[in-house]
């Protein structure tokens, strides 16, 4: 397999302006990144830094003012908004601070929503969303709403959610943000395991210790990367 | 699949919040409820008046001579119906006129009758009954079955015997626990010998048969009528609907030659069919079904208005499901249908409540009252399909500001 095959993201000069009123904001301003698949790695950067227009247009939620982004082999800048909901429900798996479930729903429900969107038939939905919550260790948990289940629970039932469909990276902002410390290790003790599996993440975050089990650290400051870094000693320390 | 999370969605909400369902089903279910009571009866009415009430009145392939319409069909000019009451009278010189036009009849007889009378038999009475002098060959024009005893013979007649048949309800009422075959009742300052008692009719126009009390006409006219002379009713009865209509040109011809009436001239007489009569009802009927879709519509359109604000309301409260949703790969059409379904789901839900109210309420008035009542299945599809219409019209504003979401708004929605 060649490096090239290897690559999930590549992006080229991605820019994104906002207009705000009579202002324009540039909140990207040519961002190349390049993932290649089964890494891990956290985005980093102070509020403003661009850090979640980034994610948003890694997440295919939004569409880049210029430049490219090829995921997966496929150039996803120029997508209108039913081709990036396709994407969305392919290649990536979101994983939010806010886990983000729907509360009247059960976990395995939860689990399912992605499936639904991909016109999976019922009976195998159900087979591939018990499956991946297994993988997160709440086969117990599956008829169980939100608001029966633990913070820890419920971030897991989101992550076994980003899973389901085998999607080629996992986009967790902040995925630990709502979490105490201990559960934090073990949620990302969770995303360990998935990369050992082989999975690609991408994780924003602002906390040192979370960016210690990235592989690299990719750091915005006023739009731009700043650095491409290996994580730091002061991380490591904490595992 | 996403139309069944819709509904499934819906449905969880309804039971949720079931007084809060009722209160935004409101209007849906008052329209269909109001649609399904009406159809039900005007239908039942219908069924009712095509099969019995025509037949039971006229019966088929008969018609009668009579001094002018009893049926008011609302067409006709105060200037005609003013001059059908200058109509003569029609006596027993009218009543062999027509037996010999129309020698060839299948039955022939002729009837003179009273409403609002009183009888008695010891302290039991029964009021409001009419009264019938009837020729030979009555009951059998009138195809009215005798239950116990006899029907009147022509000896009766040719007798003028004080002999009476009578409807079940006054058999009932004034003779509780015995037969009332050989006893005397009291009809005015008449007593009258009962011979039989006709099979009981029941429903609507059951009084017809039910509440009435048959005598000769010889002996109504010698003991009863106010003017002997005068006869009310001519029934002819042939055997096909093409033999009635030649019939009646006969029996039009014959009346005109004896009145001597010029061409031009109106008659001073009224032929009468069953026909006539059910055209009278569609009359009536066309008017309740052209009245019936504008009262429905005014309740379905401020039940649609309501499902609608509520509908506004659940985008509101779930503009971060709708987010989610969208991140995890839903289309525009998917949120669009989710939500058409929903409020859908929520309408017909309304409709299904209203055909089972309509239905009680139909129901209902069949038992209480001799109205009848008859569900048909069409009005059960017009309702389910108007409460599918509903919900998608209330449905589509409110659906297509959940669709246009921008799923990093959403999300970020508190």
């Amino acid at each position: 397999m060649s490096v090239e095959n290897d690559i999930v993201i590549q992006t080229h000069d991605l820019k994104k302006h906002y207009v705000m009123g009579t202002e324009t904001v540039r909140a990207l301003r040519g961002v190349d990144v390049s993932i290649q698949r089964n890494e891990y790695i956290a985005i980093m950067g102070p509020s403003g830094s661009g850090k979640s227009t980034l994610m948003n247009l890694i997440g295919c939620l939004d569409t880049p003012t210029s430049g490219e982004y090829v995921l997966n082999g496929q150039p996803v800048q120029d997508l209108d908004d039913d081709e990036l909901a396709r994407i969305r429900n392919r290649e990536i798996g979101f994983v939010f601070q806010t886990f983000n479930l729907l509360p009247r729903a059960s976990a395995l429900h939860n689990v399912e929503l992605p499936l639904i969107y991909a016109g999976v038939s019922s009976r195998e939905r159900v087979g591939r969303a018990k499956a991946a919550l297994e993988q997160v260790d709440l086969a117990d948990r599956m008829d169980h709403k939100p608001n029966e289940l633990s913070g820890g629970q419920r971030q897991r039932v989101a992550i076994a959610r980003a899973l389901v469909n085998g999607p080629s990276i996992i986009l967790a902002d902040e995925p630990t943000g709502n979490l105490d410390s201990v559960t934090s290790e073990e949620i990302m003790t969770v995303f360990d395991a998935l990369h050992d599996a082989g999975q690609t993440i991408i994780m924003v975050t602002h906390e040192p210790h979370i960016t210690a089990h990235a592989a690299r650290v990719i750091t915005l400051r006023d739009g731009m990367i700043e650095s491409h870094d290996a994580p730091r000693a002061v991380g490591a320390e904490t595992v | 699949m996403k139309i069944l999370e819709g509904i499934r969605i819906a449905l969880q909400q309804i039971w949720a919040h079931k007084l809060k369902s009722v209160f935004t089903l409101i209007g849906v279910i008052i329209g269909i409820t109001f649609l399904i009571a009406v159809i039900t009866i005007v239908e039942g009415m219908n069924r009712y008046v095509q099969d019995d009430f025509a037949g039971a009145i006229f019966g088929v392939n008969t018609f009668t001579v009579v001094r002018r319409s009893q049926i008011q069909t609302g067409s006709e000019s105060e200037e005609r119906r003013r001059q059908q009451l200058r109509n003569p009278y029609l006596s027993m010189h009218d009543v062999e006129v027509v037996r010999r036009a129309v020698p060839d009849a299948w039955r022939f007889s002729y009837s003179v009758d009273r409403g609002f009378s009183r009888v008695s038999y010891n302290e039991r009475s029964r009021k409001n009954i009419r009264v019938i002098g009837g020729s030979d060959g009555y009951e059998a024009m009138q195809g009215w079955d005798i239950a116990e005893g006899r029907g009147l013979s022509p000896l009766d007649e040719r007798r003028s015997l004080k002999v009476a048949v009578v409807g079940a309800e006054i058999a009932e009422k004034l003779f509780p626990d015995e037969s009332p075959v050989g006893k005397r009742i009291r009809l005015g300052s008449t007593r009258l010998e009962i011979v039989g008692v006709w099979e009981r009719q029941g429903g609507l126009l059951g009084v017809i048969r039910d509440a009435s009390v048959l005598v000769p006409i010889s002996t109504y006219r010698e003991t009863m009528a106010w003017r002997r002379d005068r006869i009310e009713e001519i029934q002819v009865k042939s055997n096909s609907t093409e033999e009635m209509r030649a019939a009646m040109l006969e029996v039009e011809g014959a009346l005109r030659r004896d009145r001597k009436l010029r061409p031009g001239q109106e008659n001073n007489f009224w032929l009468q069919t069953s026909s006539e009569l059910l055209g009278t009802w569609e009359k009536i009927n066309k008017i309740l079904f052209a009245a019936l879709p504008g009262l429905v519509s005014v309740s379905l359109i401020v039940g649609g208005i309501v499902i609608m604000n509520i509908m506004l309301l659940s985008v509101a409260g779930r503009i971060r499901e709708i987010g989610v949703r969208k991140a995890l790969g839903a289309r525009r059409r998917d949120i669009l249908f989710q939500f058409l379904a929903e409020s859908s789901t929520l309408s017909v839900a309304g409709a299904a409540i209203g055909i089972g109210f309509g239905i009680g309420l139909g129901k209902t008035v069949d038992a209480l009252t001799p109205l009848p009542a008859s569900v048909p299945m069409w009005s059960i599809v017009v309702s389910l399909i108007l409460g599918l219409v509903v919900g998608v019209g209330s449905g589509i504003y409110p659906a297509y500001r959940a669709a246009k979401q921008d799923p990093i708004v959403a999300l970020r929605y508190e």
